[in-house]
């Protein structure tokens, strides 16, 4: 399996990769940040260490999804790299601003769709062409959330960005089809992410209560009693990316502790 | 992926159906022990797959909770994963369905499903242990055919999601989460679609995204991972295994 993972420098993505890696894929990890190529490095030498995993190359790419030139460049050098791609997890992401509608700038509201929506987009482009030249299906996973079912004040571009992605992804999947590539959503709750706890310290200061009071707030919101994971997303990217999710696509599949049922 | 379940002590009910052997045998495949349960006793037996067989009415409270009971015995311990696969489809348009046949259906694919999963679960609290349970419902609860009409098997299958997420909401501060499976066009005994075979492959064209039927192996990959670690952090979610159908 060879696979690229986009928002792959930490968090998420991160950890999406090591599962991939360990379960025998070569990843191409990509990421904004060139922090993306010691992160690969660093998954590189922890999967040839544990020995259990058959992955063989790790490679970190820093690339804006957003961009147009620089992400379909940047796909041409991750399918040069592991020669060819089969899975394409589309994580990157950015939380955008905690505003009000009436209190959004519009070059706010446009970075967050840039990046959730139209980078989804090409990167989906971009690495579909590939998968149907290659003419031996694939899979491709794109993170929206929970927050793309279920709207949040001060979160509607956020929000909108997501529900974009699952709707993007399903239409997407009605077209891959033929190919026999698979195209699914997931939809994580509250993750233990940077990007999450950066939003519970604006929430904090907002509100004049403390980032620990609204860390236990939202444990208290969940039925499961805990944020999520990087581990509990790569579990369920690795359950849709195999042949086990074979009968699956144009589904979003949540996973969020129970916080929304979709 | 062997080993993932090991360890785990499963009860699958409609154990003699396609979806409920396909089911116990990837559980077993993945490590765990699997005790059966079917209402019937001969074709449980023929199975041999390596599981226990329990012939038990899923209808009836106290035959339900003597199975459940008595898994645990054959499993040394409360069963911490159980398959909800019990069920039965009948075609019968609104204006010729009868009330028994309402309540015969309801009484199989959703008070069973009610049933075991209540025993599994006071069981499994009782001792203090997680667990996850897997409903099988379909994609028949997430849409309506004119074509194929089954109005109680429907609504069953609607109501099963309904059951699962409040089994969900309510069992999850004991650590047991409950998730359910929609099958589309699996091929199995059960299904209808393909008895006038150029009307089946007309509706697989254009009405399956995918093209193909799906089989009761793809099912149970589904199953077994929403039992298992890797979907640790699912519960109350509706999972189609469809090929795209409700995608449309």
């Amino acid at each position: 399996m060879r696979a690229i993972v986009t928002g792959a420098a930490r968090g998420l993505g991160a950890a999406i990769a090591e599962r991939l890696a360990r379960d025998g894929a070569d990843v191409v990890l990509l990421d904004v940040s060139a922090d993306v190529t010691a992160t690969a490095d660093r998954l590189a030498a922890d999967v040839a260490g544990a020995g259990g995993g058959r992955g063989q190359v790790a490679v970190g790419l820093a690339a804006d999804v957003s961009d147009e030139i620089a992400s379909a460049a940047a796909v041409d050098r991750a399918v040069d790299a592991i020669g060819g791609v089969d899975v394409l997890v589309n994580n990157a992401g950015i939380g955008g601003p905690d505003t009000d509608v009436t209190g959004t700038s519009l070059a706010e509201f446009r970075r967050v769709l840039d990046v959730n929506l139209t980078g989804t987009f090409l990167m989906c482009r971009a690495v579909a062409a590939v998968m149907i030249g290659q003419g031996s299906g694939g899979a491709i996973v794109n993170m929206g959330s929970v927050f793309g079912q279920q709207g949040v004040a001060g979160g509607a571009g956020y929000c909108a960005s997501k529900a974009g992605v699952a709707l993007l992804t399903h239409s997407l999947a009605l077209e891959l089809a033929p190919y026999g590539i698979r195209a699914n959503t997931i939809a994580p709750g509250n993750m233990a992410t940077e990007m999450h706890w950066d939003e519970l310290r604006s929430r904090a200061a907002r509100s004049g209560t403390t980032f620990g009071e609204q860390v236990e707030l939202v444990k208290a919101s969940v039925p499961l009693g805990r944020h999520g994971t990087g581990g509990d997303i790569a579990g369920v990217v690795a359950w849709l990316v195999s042949p086990d999710a074979g009968y699956v696509t144009g589904q979003t599949i949540g996973v969020n502790g129970g916080i929304w049922f979709s | 992926m062997p080993g993932r379940m090991a360890g785990r002590r499963a009860l699958v009910t409609g154990g003699a159906g396609a979806i409920g052997l396909a089911c116990a045998r990837r559980l077993l495949a993945e490590g765990a022990d699997v005790v059966l349960l079917d209402r019937n006793a001969d074709a449980l037996s023929a199975t041999a797959i390596g599981a226990a067989p329990v012939a038990c009415d899923i209808r009836a409270p106290g035959a339900v909770a003597a199975a459940v009971t008595r898994a645990a015995g054959l499993l040394n311990g409360p069963a911490d994963v159980l398959v909800n696969s019990a069920g039965v489809y009948r075609i019968a348009p609104l204006l010729d369905l009868t009330p028994d046949e309402w309540d015969d259906m309801l009484a199989v694919n959703l008070r069973g499903t009610f049933l075991a999963g209540r025993a599994m679960a006071a069981a499994l609290i009782a001792a203090g242990r997680p667990g996850a349970i897997v409903n099988i419902s379909s994609t028949a609860g997430l849409v309506a055919d004119a074509a194929e009409p089954s109005a109680h098997y429907n609504a069953s299958k609607a109501g099963v999601l309904a059951l699962t997420r409040q089994m969900a909401a309510e069992w999850a501060p004991h650590g047991i989460r409950a998730n359910a499976v929609c099958p589309g066009v699996i091929d199995t005994p059960m299904l209808r679609m393909m008895d006038d075979p150029a009307a089946g492959a007309a509706y697989l064209r254009t009405g399956v995204p995918q093209g193909r039927l799906g089989s009761a192996e793809e099912v149970a990959a589904a199953v077994v991972f929403l039992a298992s670690d890797d979907a640790s952090y699912l519960t109350g979610a509706t999972v189609p295994v469809d090929g795209g159908v409700t995608a449309i």
